[in-house]
């Protein structure tokens, strides 16, 4: 036994060696990678997709565990693109860089805000585009961003900052009213919600067609739920759907219409 | 005559198979040869990449920039580790050998086992004061930016905190210092000492310390994309058997240092499991027990 020890040539018994350990040690690490995984110690691995758009040296530092390093500095080449209103580069730096980081939300509000309201923004402005080009281009963006904050959500199930730009790209931009309470509503029981995301519920609903008796009774609930709700435009906007619905006196709210800044409210 | 040489002969004194406290002599010998190396001059690229990072102003909101701080930190640490445990590593056995130590040493009552596991232990020690120091001040900072943030959030209302501006807070809260940092800290320790490992494997069959680096680069950057590259593989040859009995090769030979990156996860926030951590550590012991018991094998009876 020894003579063939002796015998042997070192790196034989060496891969033999390792060979084994990798053995006992594969199905232990696999557990431990899916573990990890579905903690969120581990990212996943990027999608096939971000690996074909990827730079070689982003790939490599991708492959050398460095993809917080390689989606910092992509983060940085998109700010760049923003900066030089690069929208579709700066859509290709986000495919990236999401897809190395998927499990970061501030990437997803930053991808939604950029497209959503910068470059849709920058598509009401620019006169040097044509005017149905803008047009064409600021629902392409706008639409956009909506599928990218989905994706976001997707990913981070419980994201509260996703859902606030999503829903400021459908309040803002695409004016769609019924979209935004509902992603308002679905914020309300997240963790980090603005308190404010009930009431904002109660008022989108209220533009929404069809949806209004809905909206003042969630606005009279969250009235009667306590003072703290009894804010200026909480109160307003109830008043407002009390006099469309033609509720009798007895039932309506006992505050005045508060003094607000700007055009005076409907009265009475 | 020869009745008084007897007398004078002392004994000789049973050499004990293994002594922690020769390993710690020449652990620490390794740790001053690094120290005079300068290594530690690296502290100081670590600091001006922080402090410029930390004054870059791209980031849309008080919260993405302190995550990019942390990131960019934390990823600046992890490569300065396994970096580090490469080229420290693979430096070593050859200086020993030019600059003859080696020699002096192996005739010395010094096991094989004992230099090798004193080089580790040198190497390693120096990796853990320099992520140490890099924590400090990488936790030093992010504090700093998480106060002047929510000071800044303050400071823009007038007479009471509004629910926005407490929002605001919470998601820079979220964003900032967490002691679990520690940890993310901790698990590149753990992947340097890894790597470490391997390199000494390497540095026993390497006749270069050019050769040991580019084999170990090259073998942590198939260990760490053993998951993706099998994906990748897998699905571009339409699940060829040869490709997948070369990708079970691959992840049975190269080390799976993929795992050993859950820093990345700790630094976005994910929630420490304790029983992974424990895991994880106890793994590395064994990559660490296997790979110096296979350097030995070659490095026992090397001649030199």
């Amino acid at each position: 036994m020894k003579a063939l020890f002796q015998k042997t040539p070192r790196w034989i018994l060496v891969v033999l060696g390792l060979a084994i350990f990798g053995l006992a040690r594969a199905s232990f690490e696999d557990r431990m990678r899916e573990e990890m995984v579905a903690s969120s110690l581990l990212l996943p691995p990027p999608a096939r997709d971000a690996i074909q758009q990827m730079s070689q040296s982003a790939l490599m530092g991708t492959l050398g565990g460095l993809r917080t390093l390689v989606s910092s500095y992509l983060v940085l080449e998109a700010f760049g693109h923003f900066s030089n209103k690069e929208w579709e580069d700066l859509r290709r730096s986000y495919a990236i860089i999401t897809s190395l980081e998927p499990r970061d939300e501030n990437h997803w509000r930053d991808v939604v805000w950029h497209l959503g309201i910068n470059a849709t923004a920058n598509m009401e402005i620019d006169e040097s585009i044509p005017e149905f080009e803008r047009k064409r281009r600021f629902n392409e963006y706008a639409l956009l961003a909506v599928d990218l904050a989905e994706q976001g959500i997707e990913q981070n199930p419980e994201s509260s900052i996703i859902r606030q730009q999503l829903a400021e790209v459908y309040r803002e931009k695409l004016k769609d009213y019924c979209a935004t309470a509902r992603v308002y509503k679905e914020l309300v029981d997240l963790p980090g919600a603005p308190q404010y995301s009930d009431r904002f519920v109660g008022y989108f609903l209220a533009k929404c067609p069809g949806r209004e008796r809905e909206a003042y009774d969630h606005l009279r609930r969250l009235y009667y739920e306590g003072e703290y709700n009894h804010t200026a435009s909480l109160i307003v906007e109830i008043k407002n759907l009390e006099e469309k619905f033609d509720i009798l006196p007895a039932l309506r709210i006992p505050d005045p219409y508060p003094d607000l800044p700007g055009p005076a409210p409907r009265q009475p | 005559m020869s009745e008084s040489t007897t007398t004078l002969r002392a004994p000789a004194r049973e050499v004990p198979l293994f002594s922690i406290r020769r390993v710690w002599t020449l652990a620490i010998s390794t740790l001053t040869q690094l120290v005079r190396m300068k290594t530690f001059y690296f502290l100081f690229a670590f600091a001006v990449l922080l402090l410029a990072i930390g004054n870059f102003n791209f980031a849309s909101s008080p919260a993405q920039a302190l995550s990019t701080v942390k990131k960019v930190s934390f990823g600046a640490m992890d490569l300065f580790a396994w970096l580090f445990a490469i080229v420290a590593t693979a430096l070593l056995i050859p200086r020993d050998l030019e600059d003859r130590t080696l020699y002096t040493i192996l005739s010395k009552p010094v096991r094989r086992i004992e230099y090798l596991l004193g080089k580790l232990c040198g190497v390693l020690i120096v990796i853990g004061i320099s992520l140490s120091v890099m924590f400090v001040v990488c936790a030093g900072m992010i504090q700093w930016k998480e106060a002047g943030y929510i000071a800044e959030e303050i400071g823009t209302t007038e007479n009471q905190i509004t629910e926005e501006t407490r929002q605001a807070i919470l998601l820079i809260q979220k964003n900032g210092f967490h002691p679990e940092l520690a940890i993310a800290t901790l698990a590149s320790f753990m992947k340097a000492a890894v790597v470490a490992s391997v390199t000494i494997l390497l540095s026993t069959f390497a006749s270069s310390s050019l050769f040991t680096i580019i084999i170990s680069v090259l073998v942590f950057l198939v260990g760490h994309a053993h998951t993706m590259a099998t994906n990748f593989w897998l699905a571009e040859s339409d699940n060829s058997i040869v490709v997948q009995m070369l990708l079970k090769l691959f992840k049975i030979v190269i080390p799976n240092f993929q795992i050993f990156s859950f820093s990345e996860g700790i630094v976005q926030g994910a929630t420490v499991m304790p029983a992974a951590i424990w895991q994880m550590a106890g793994l590395t012991g064994a990559y660490l027990v296997v790979f110096m018991l296979l350097s030995l094998l070659t490095f026992v009876d090397k001649e030199f």
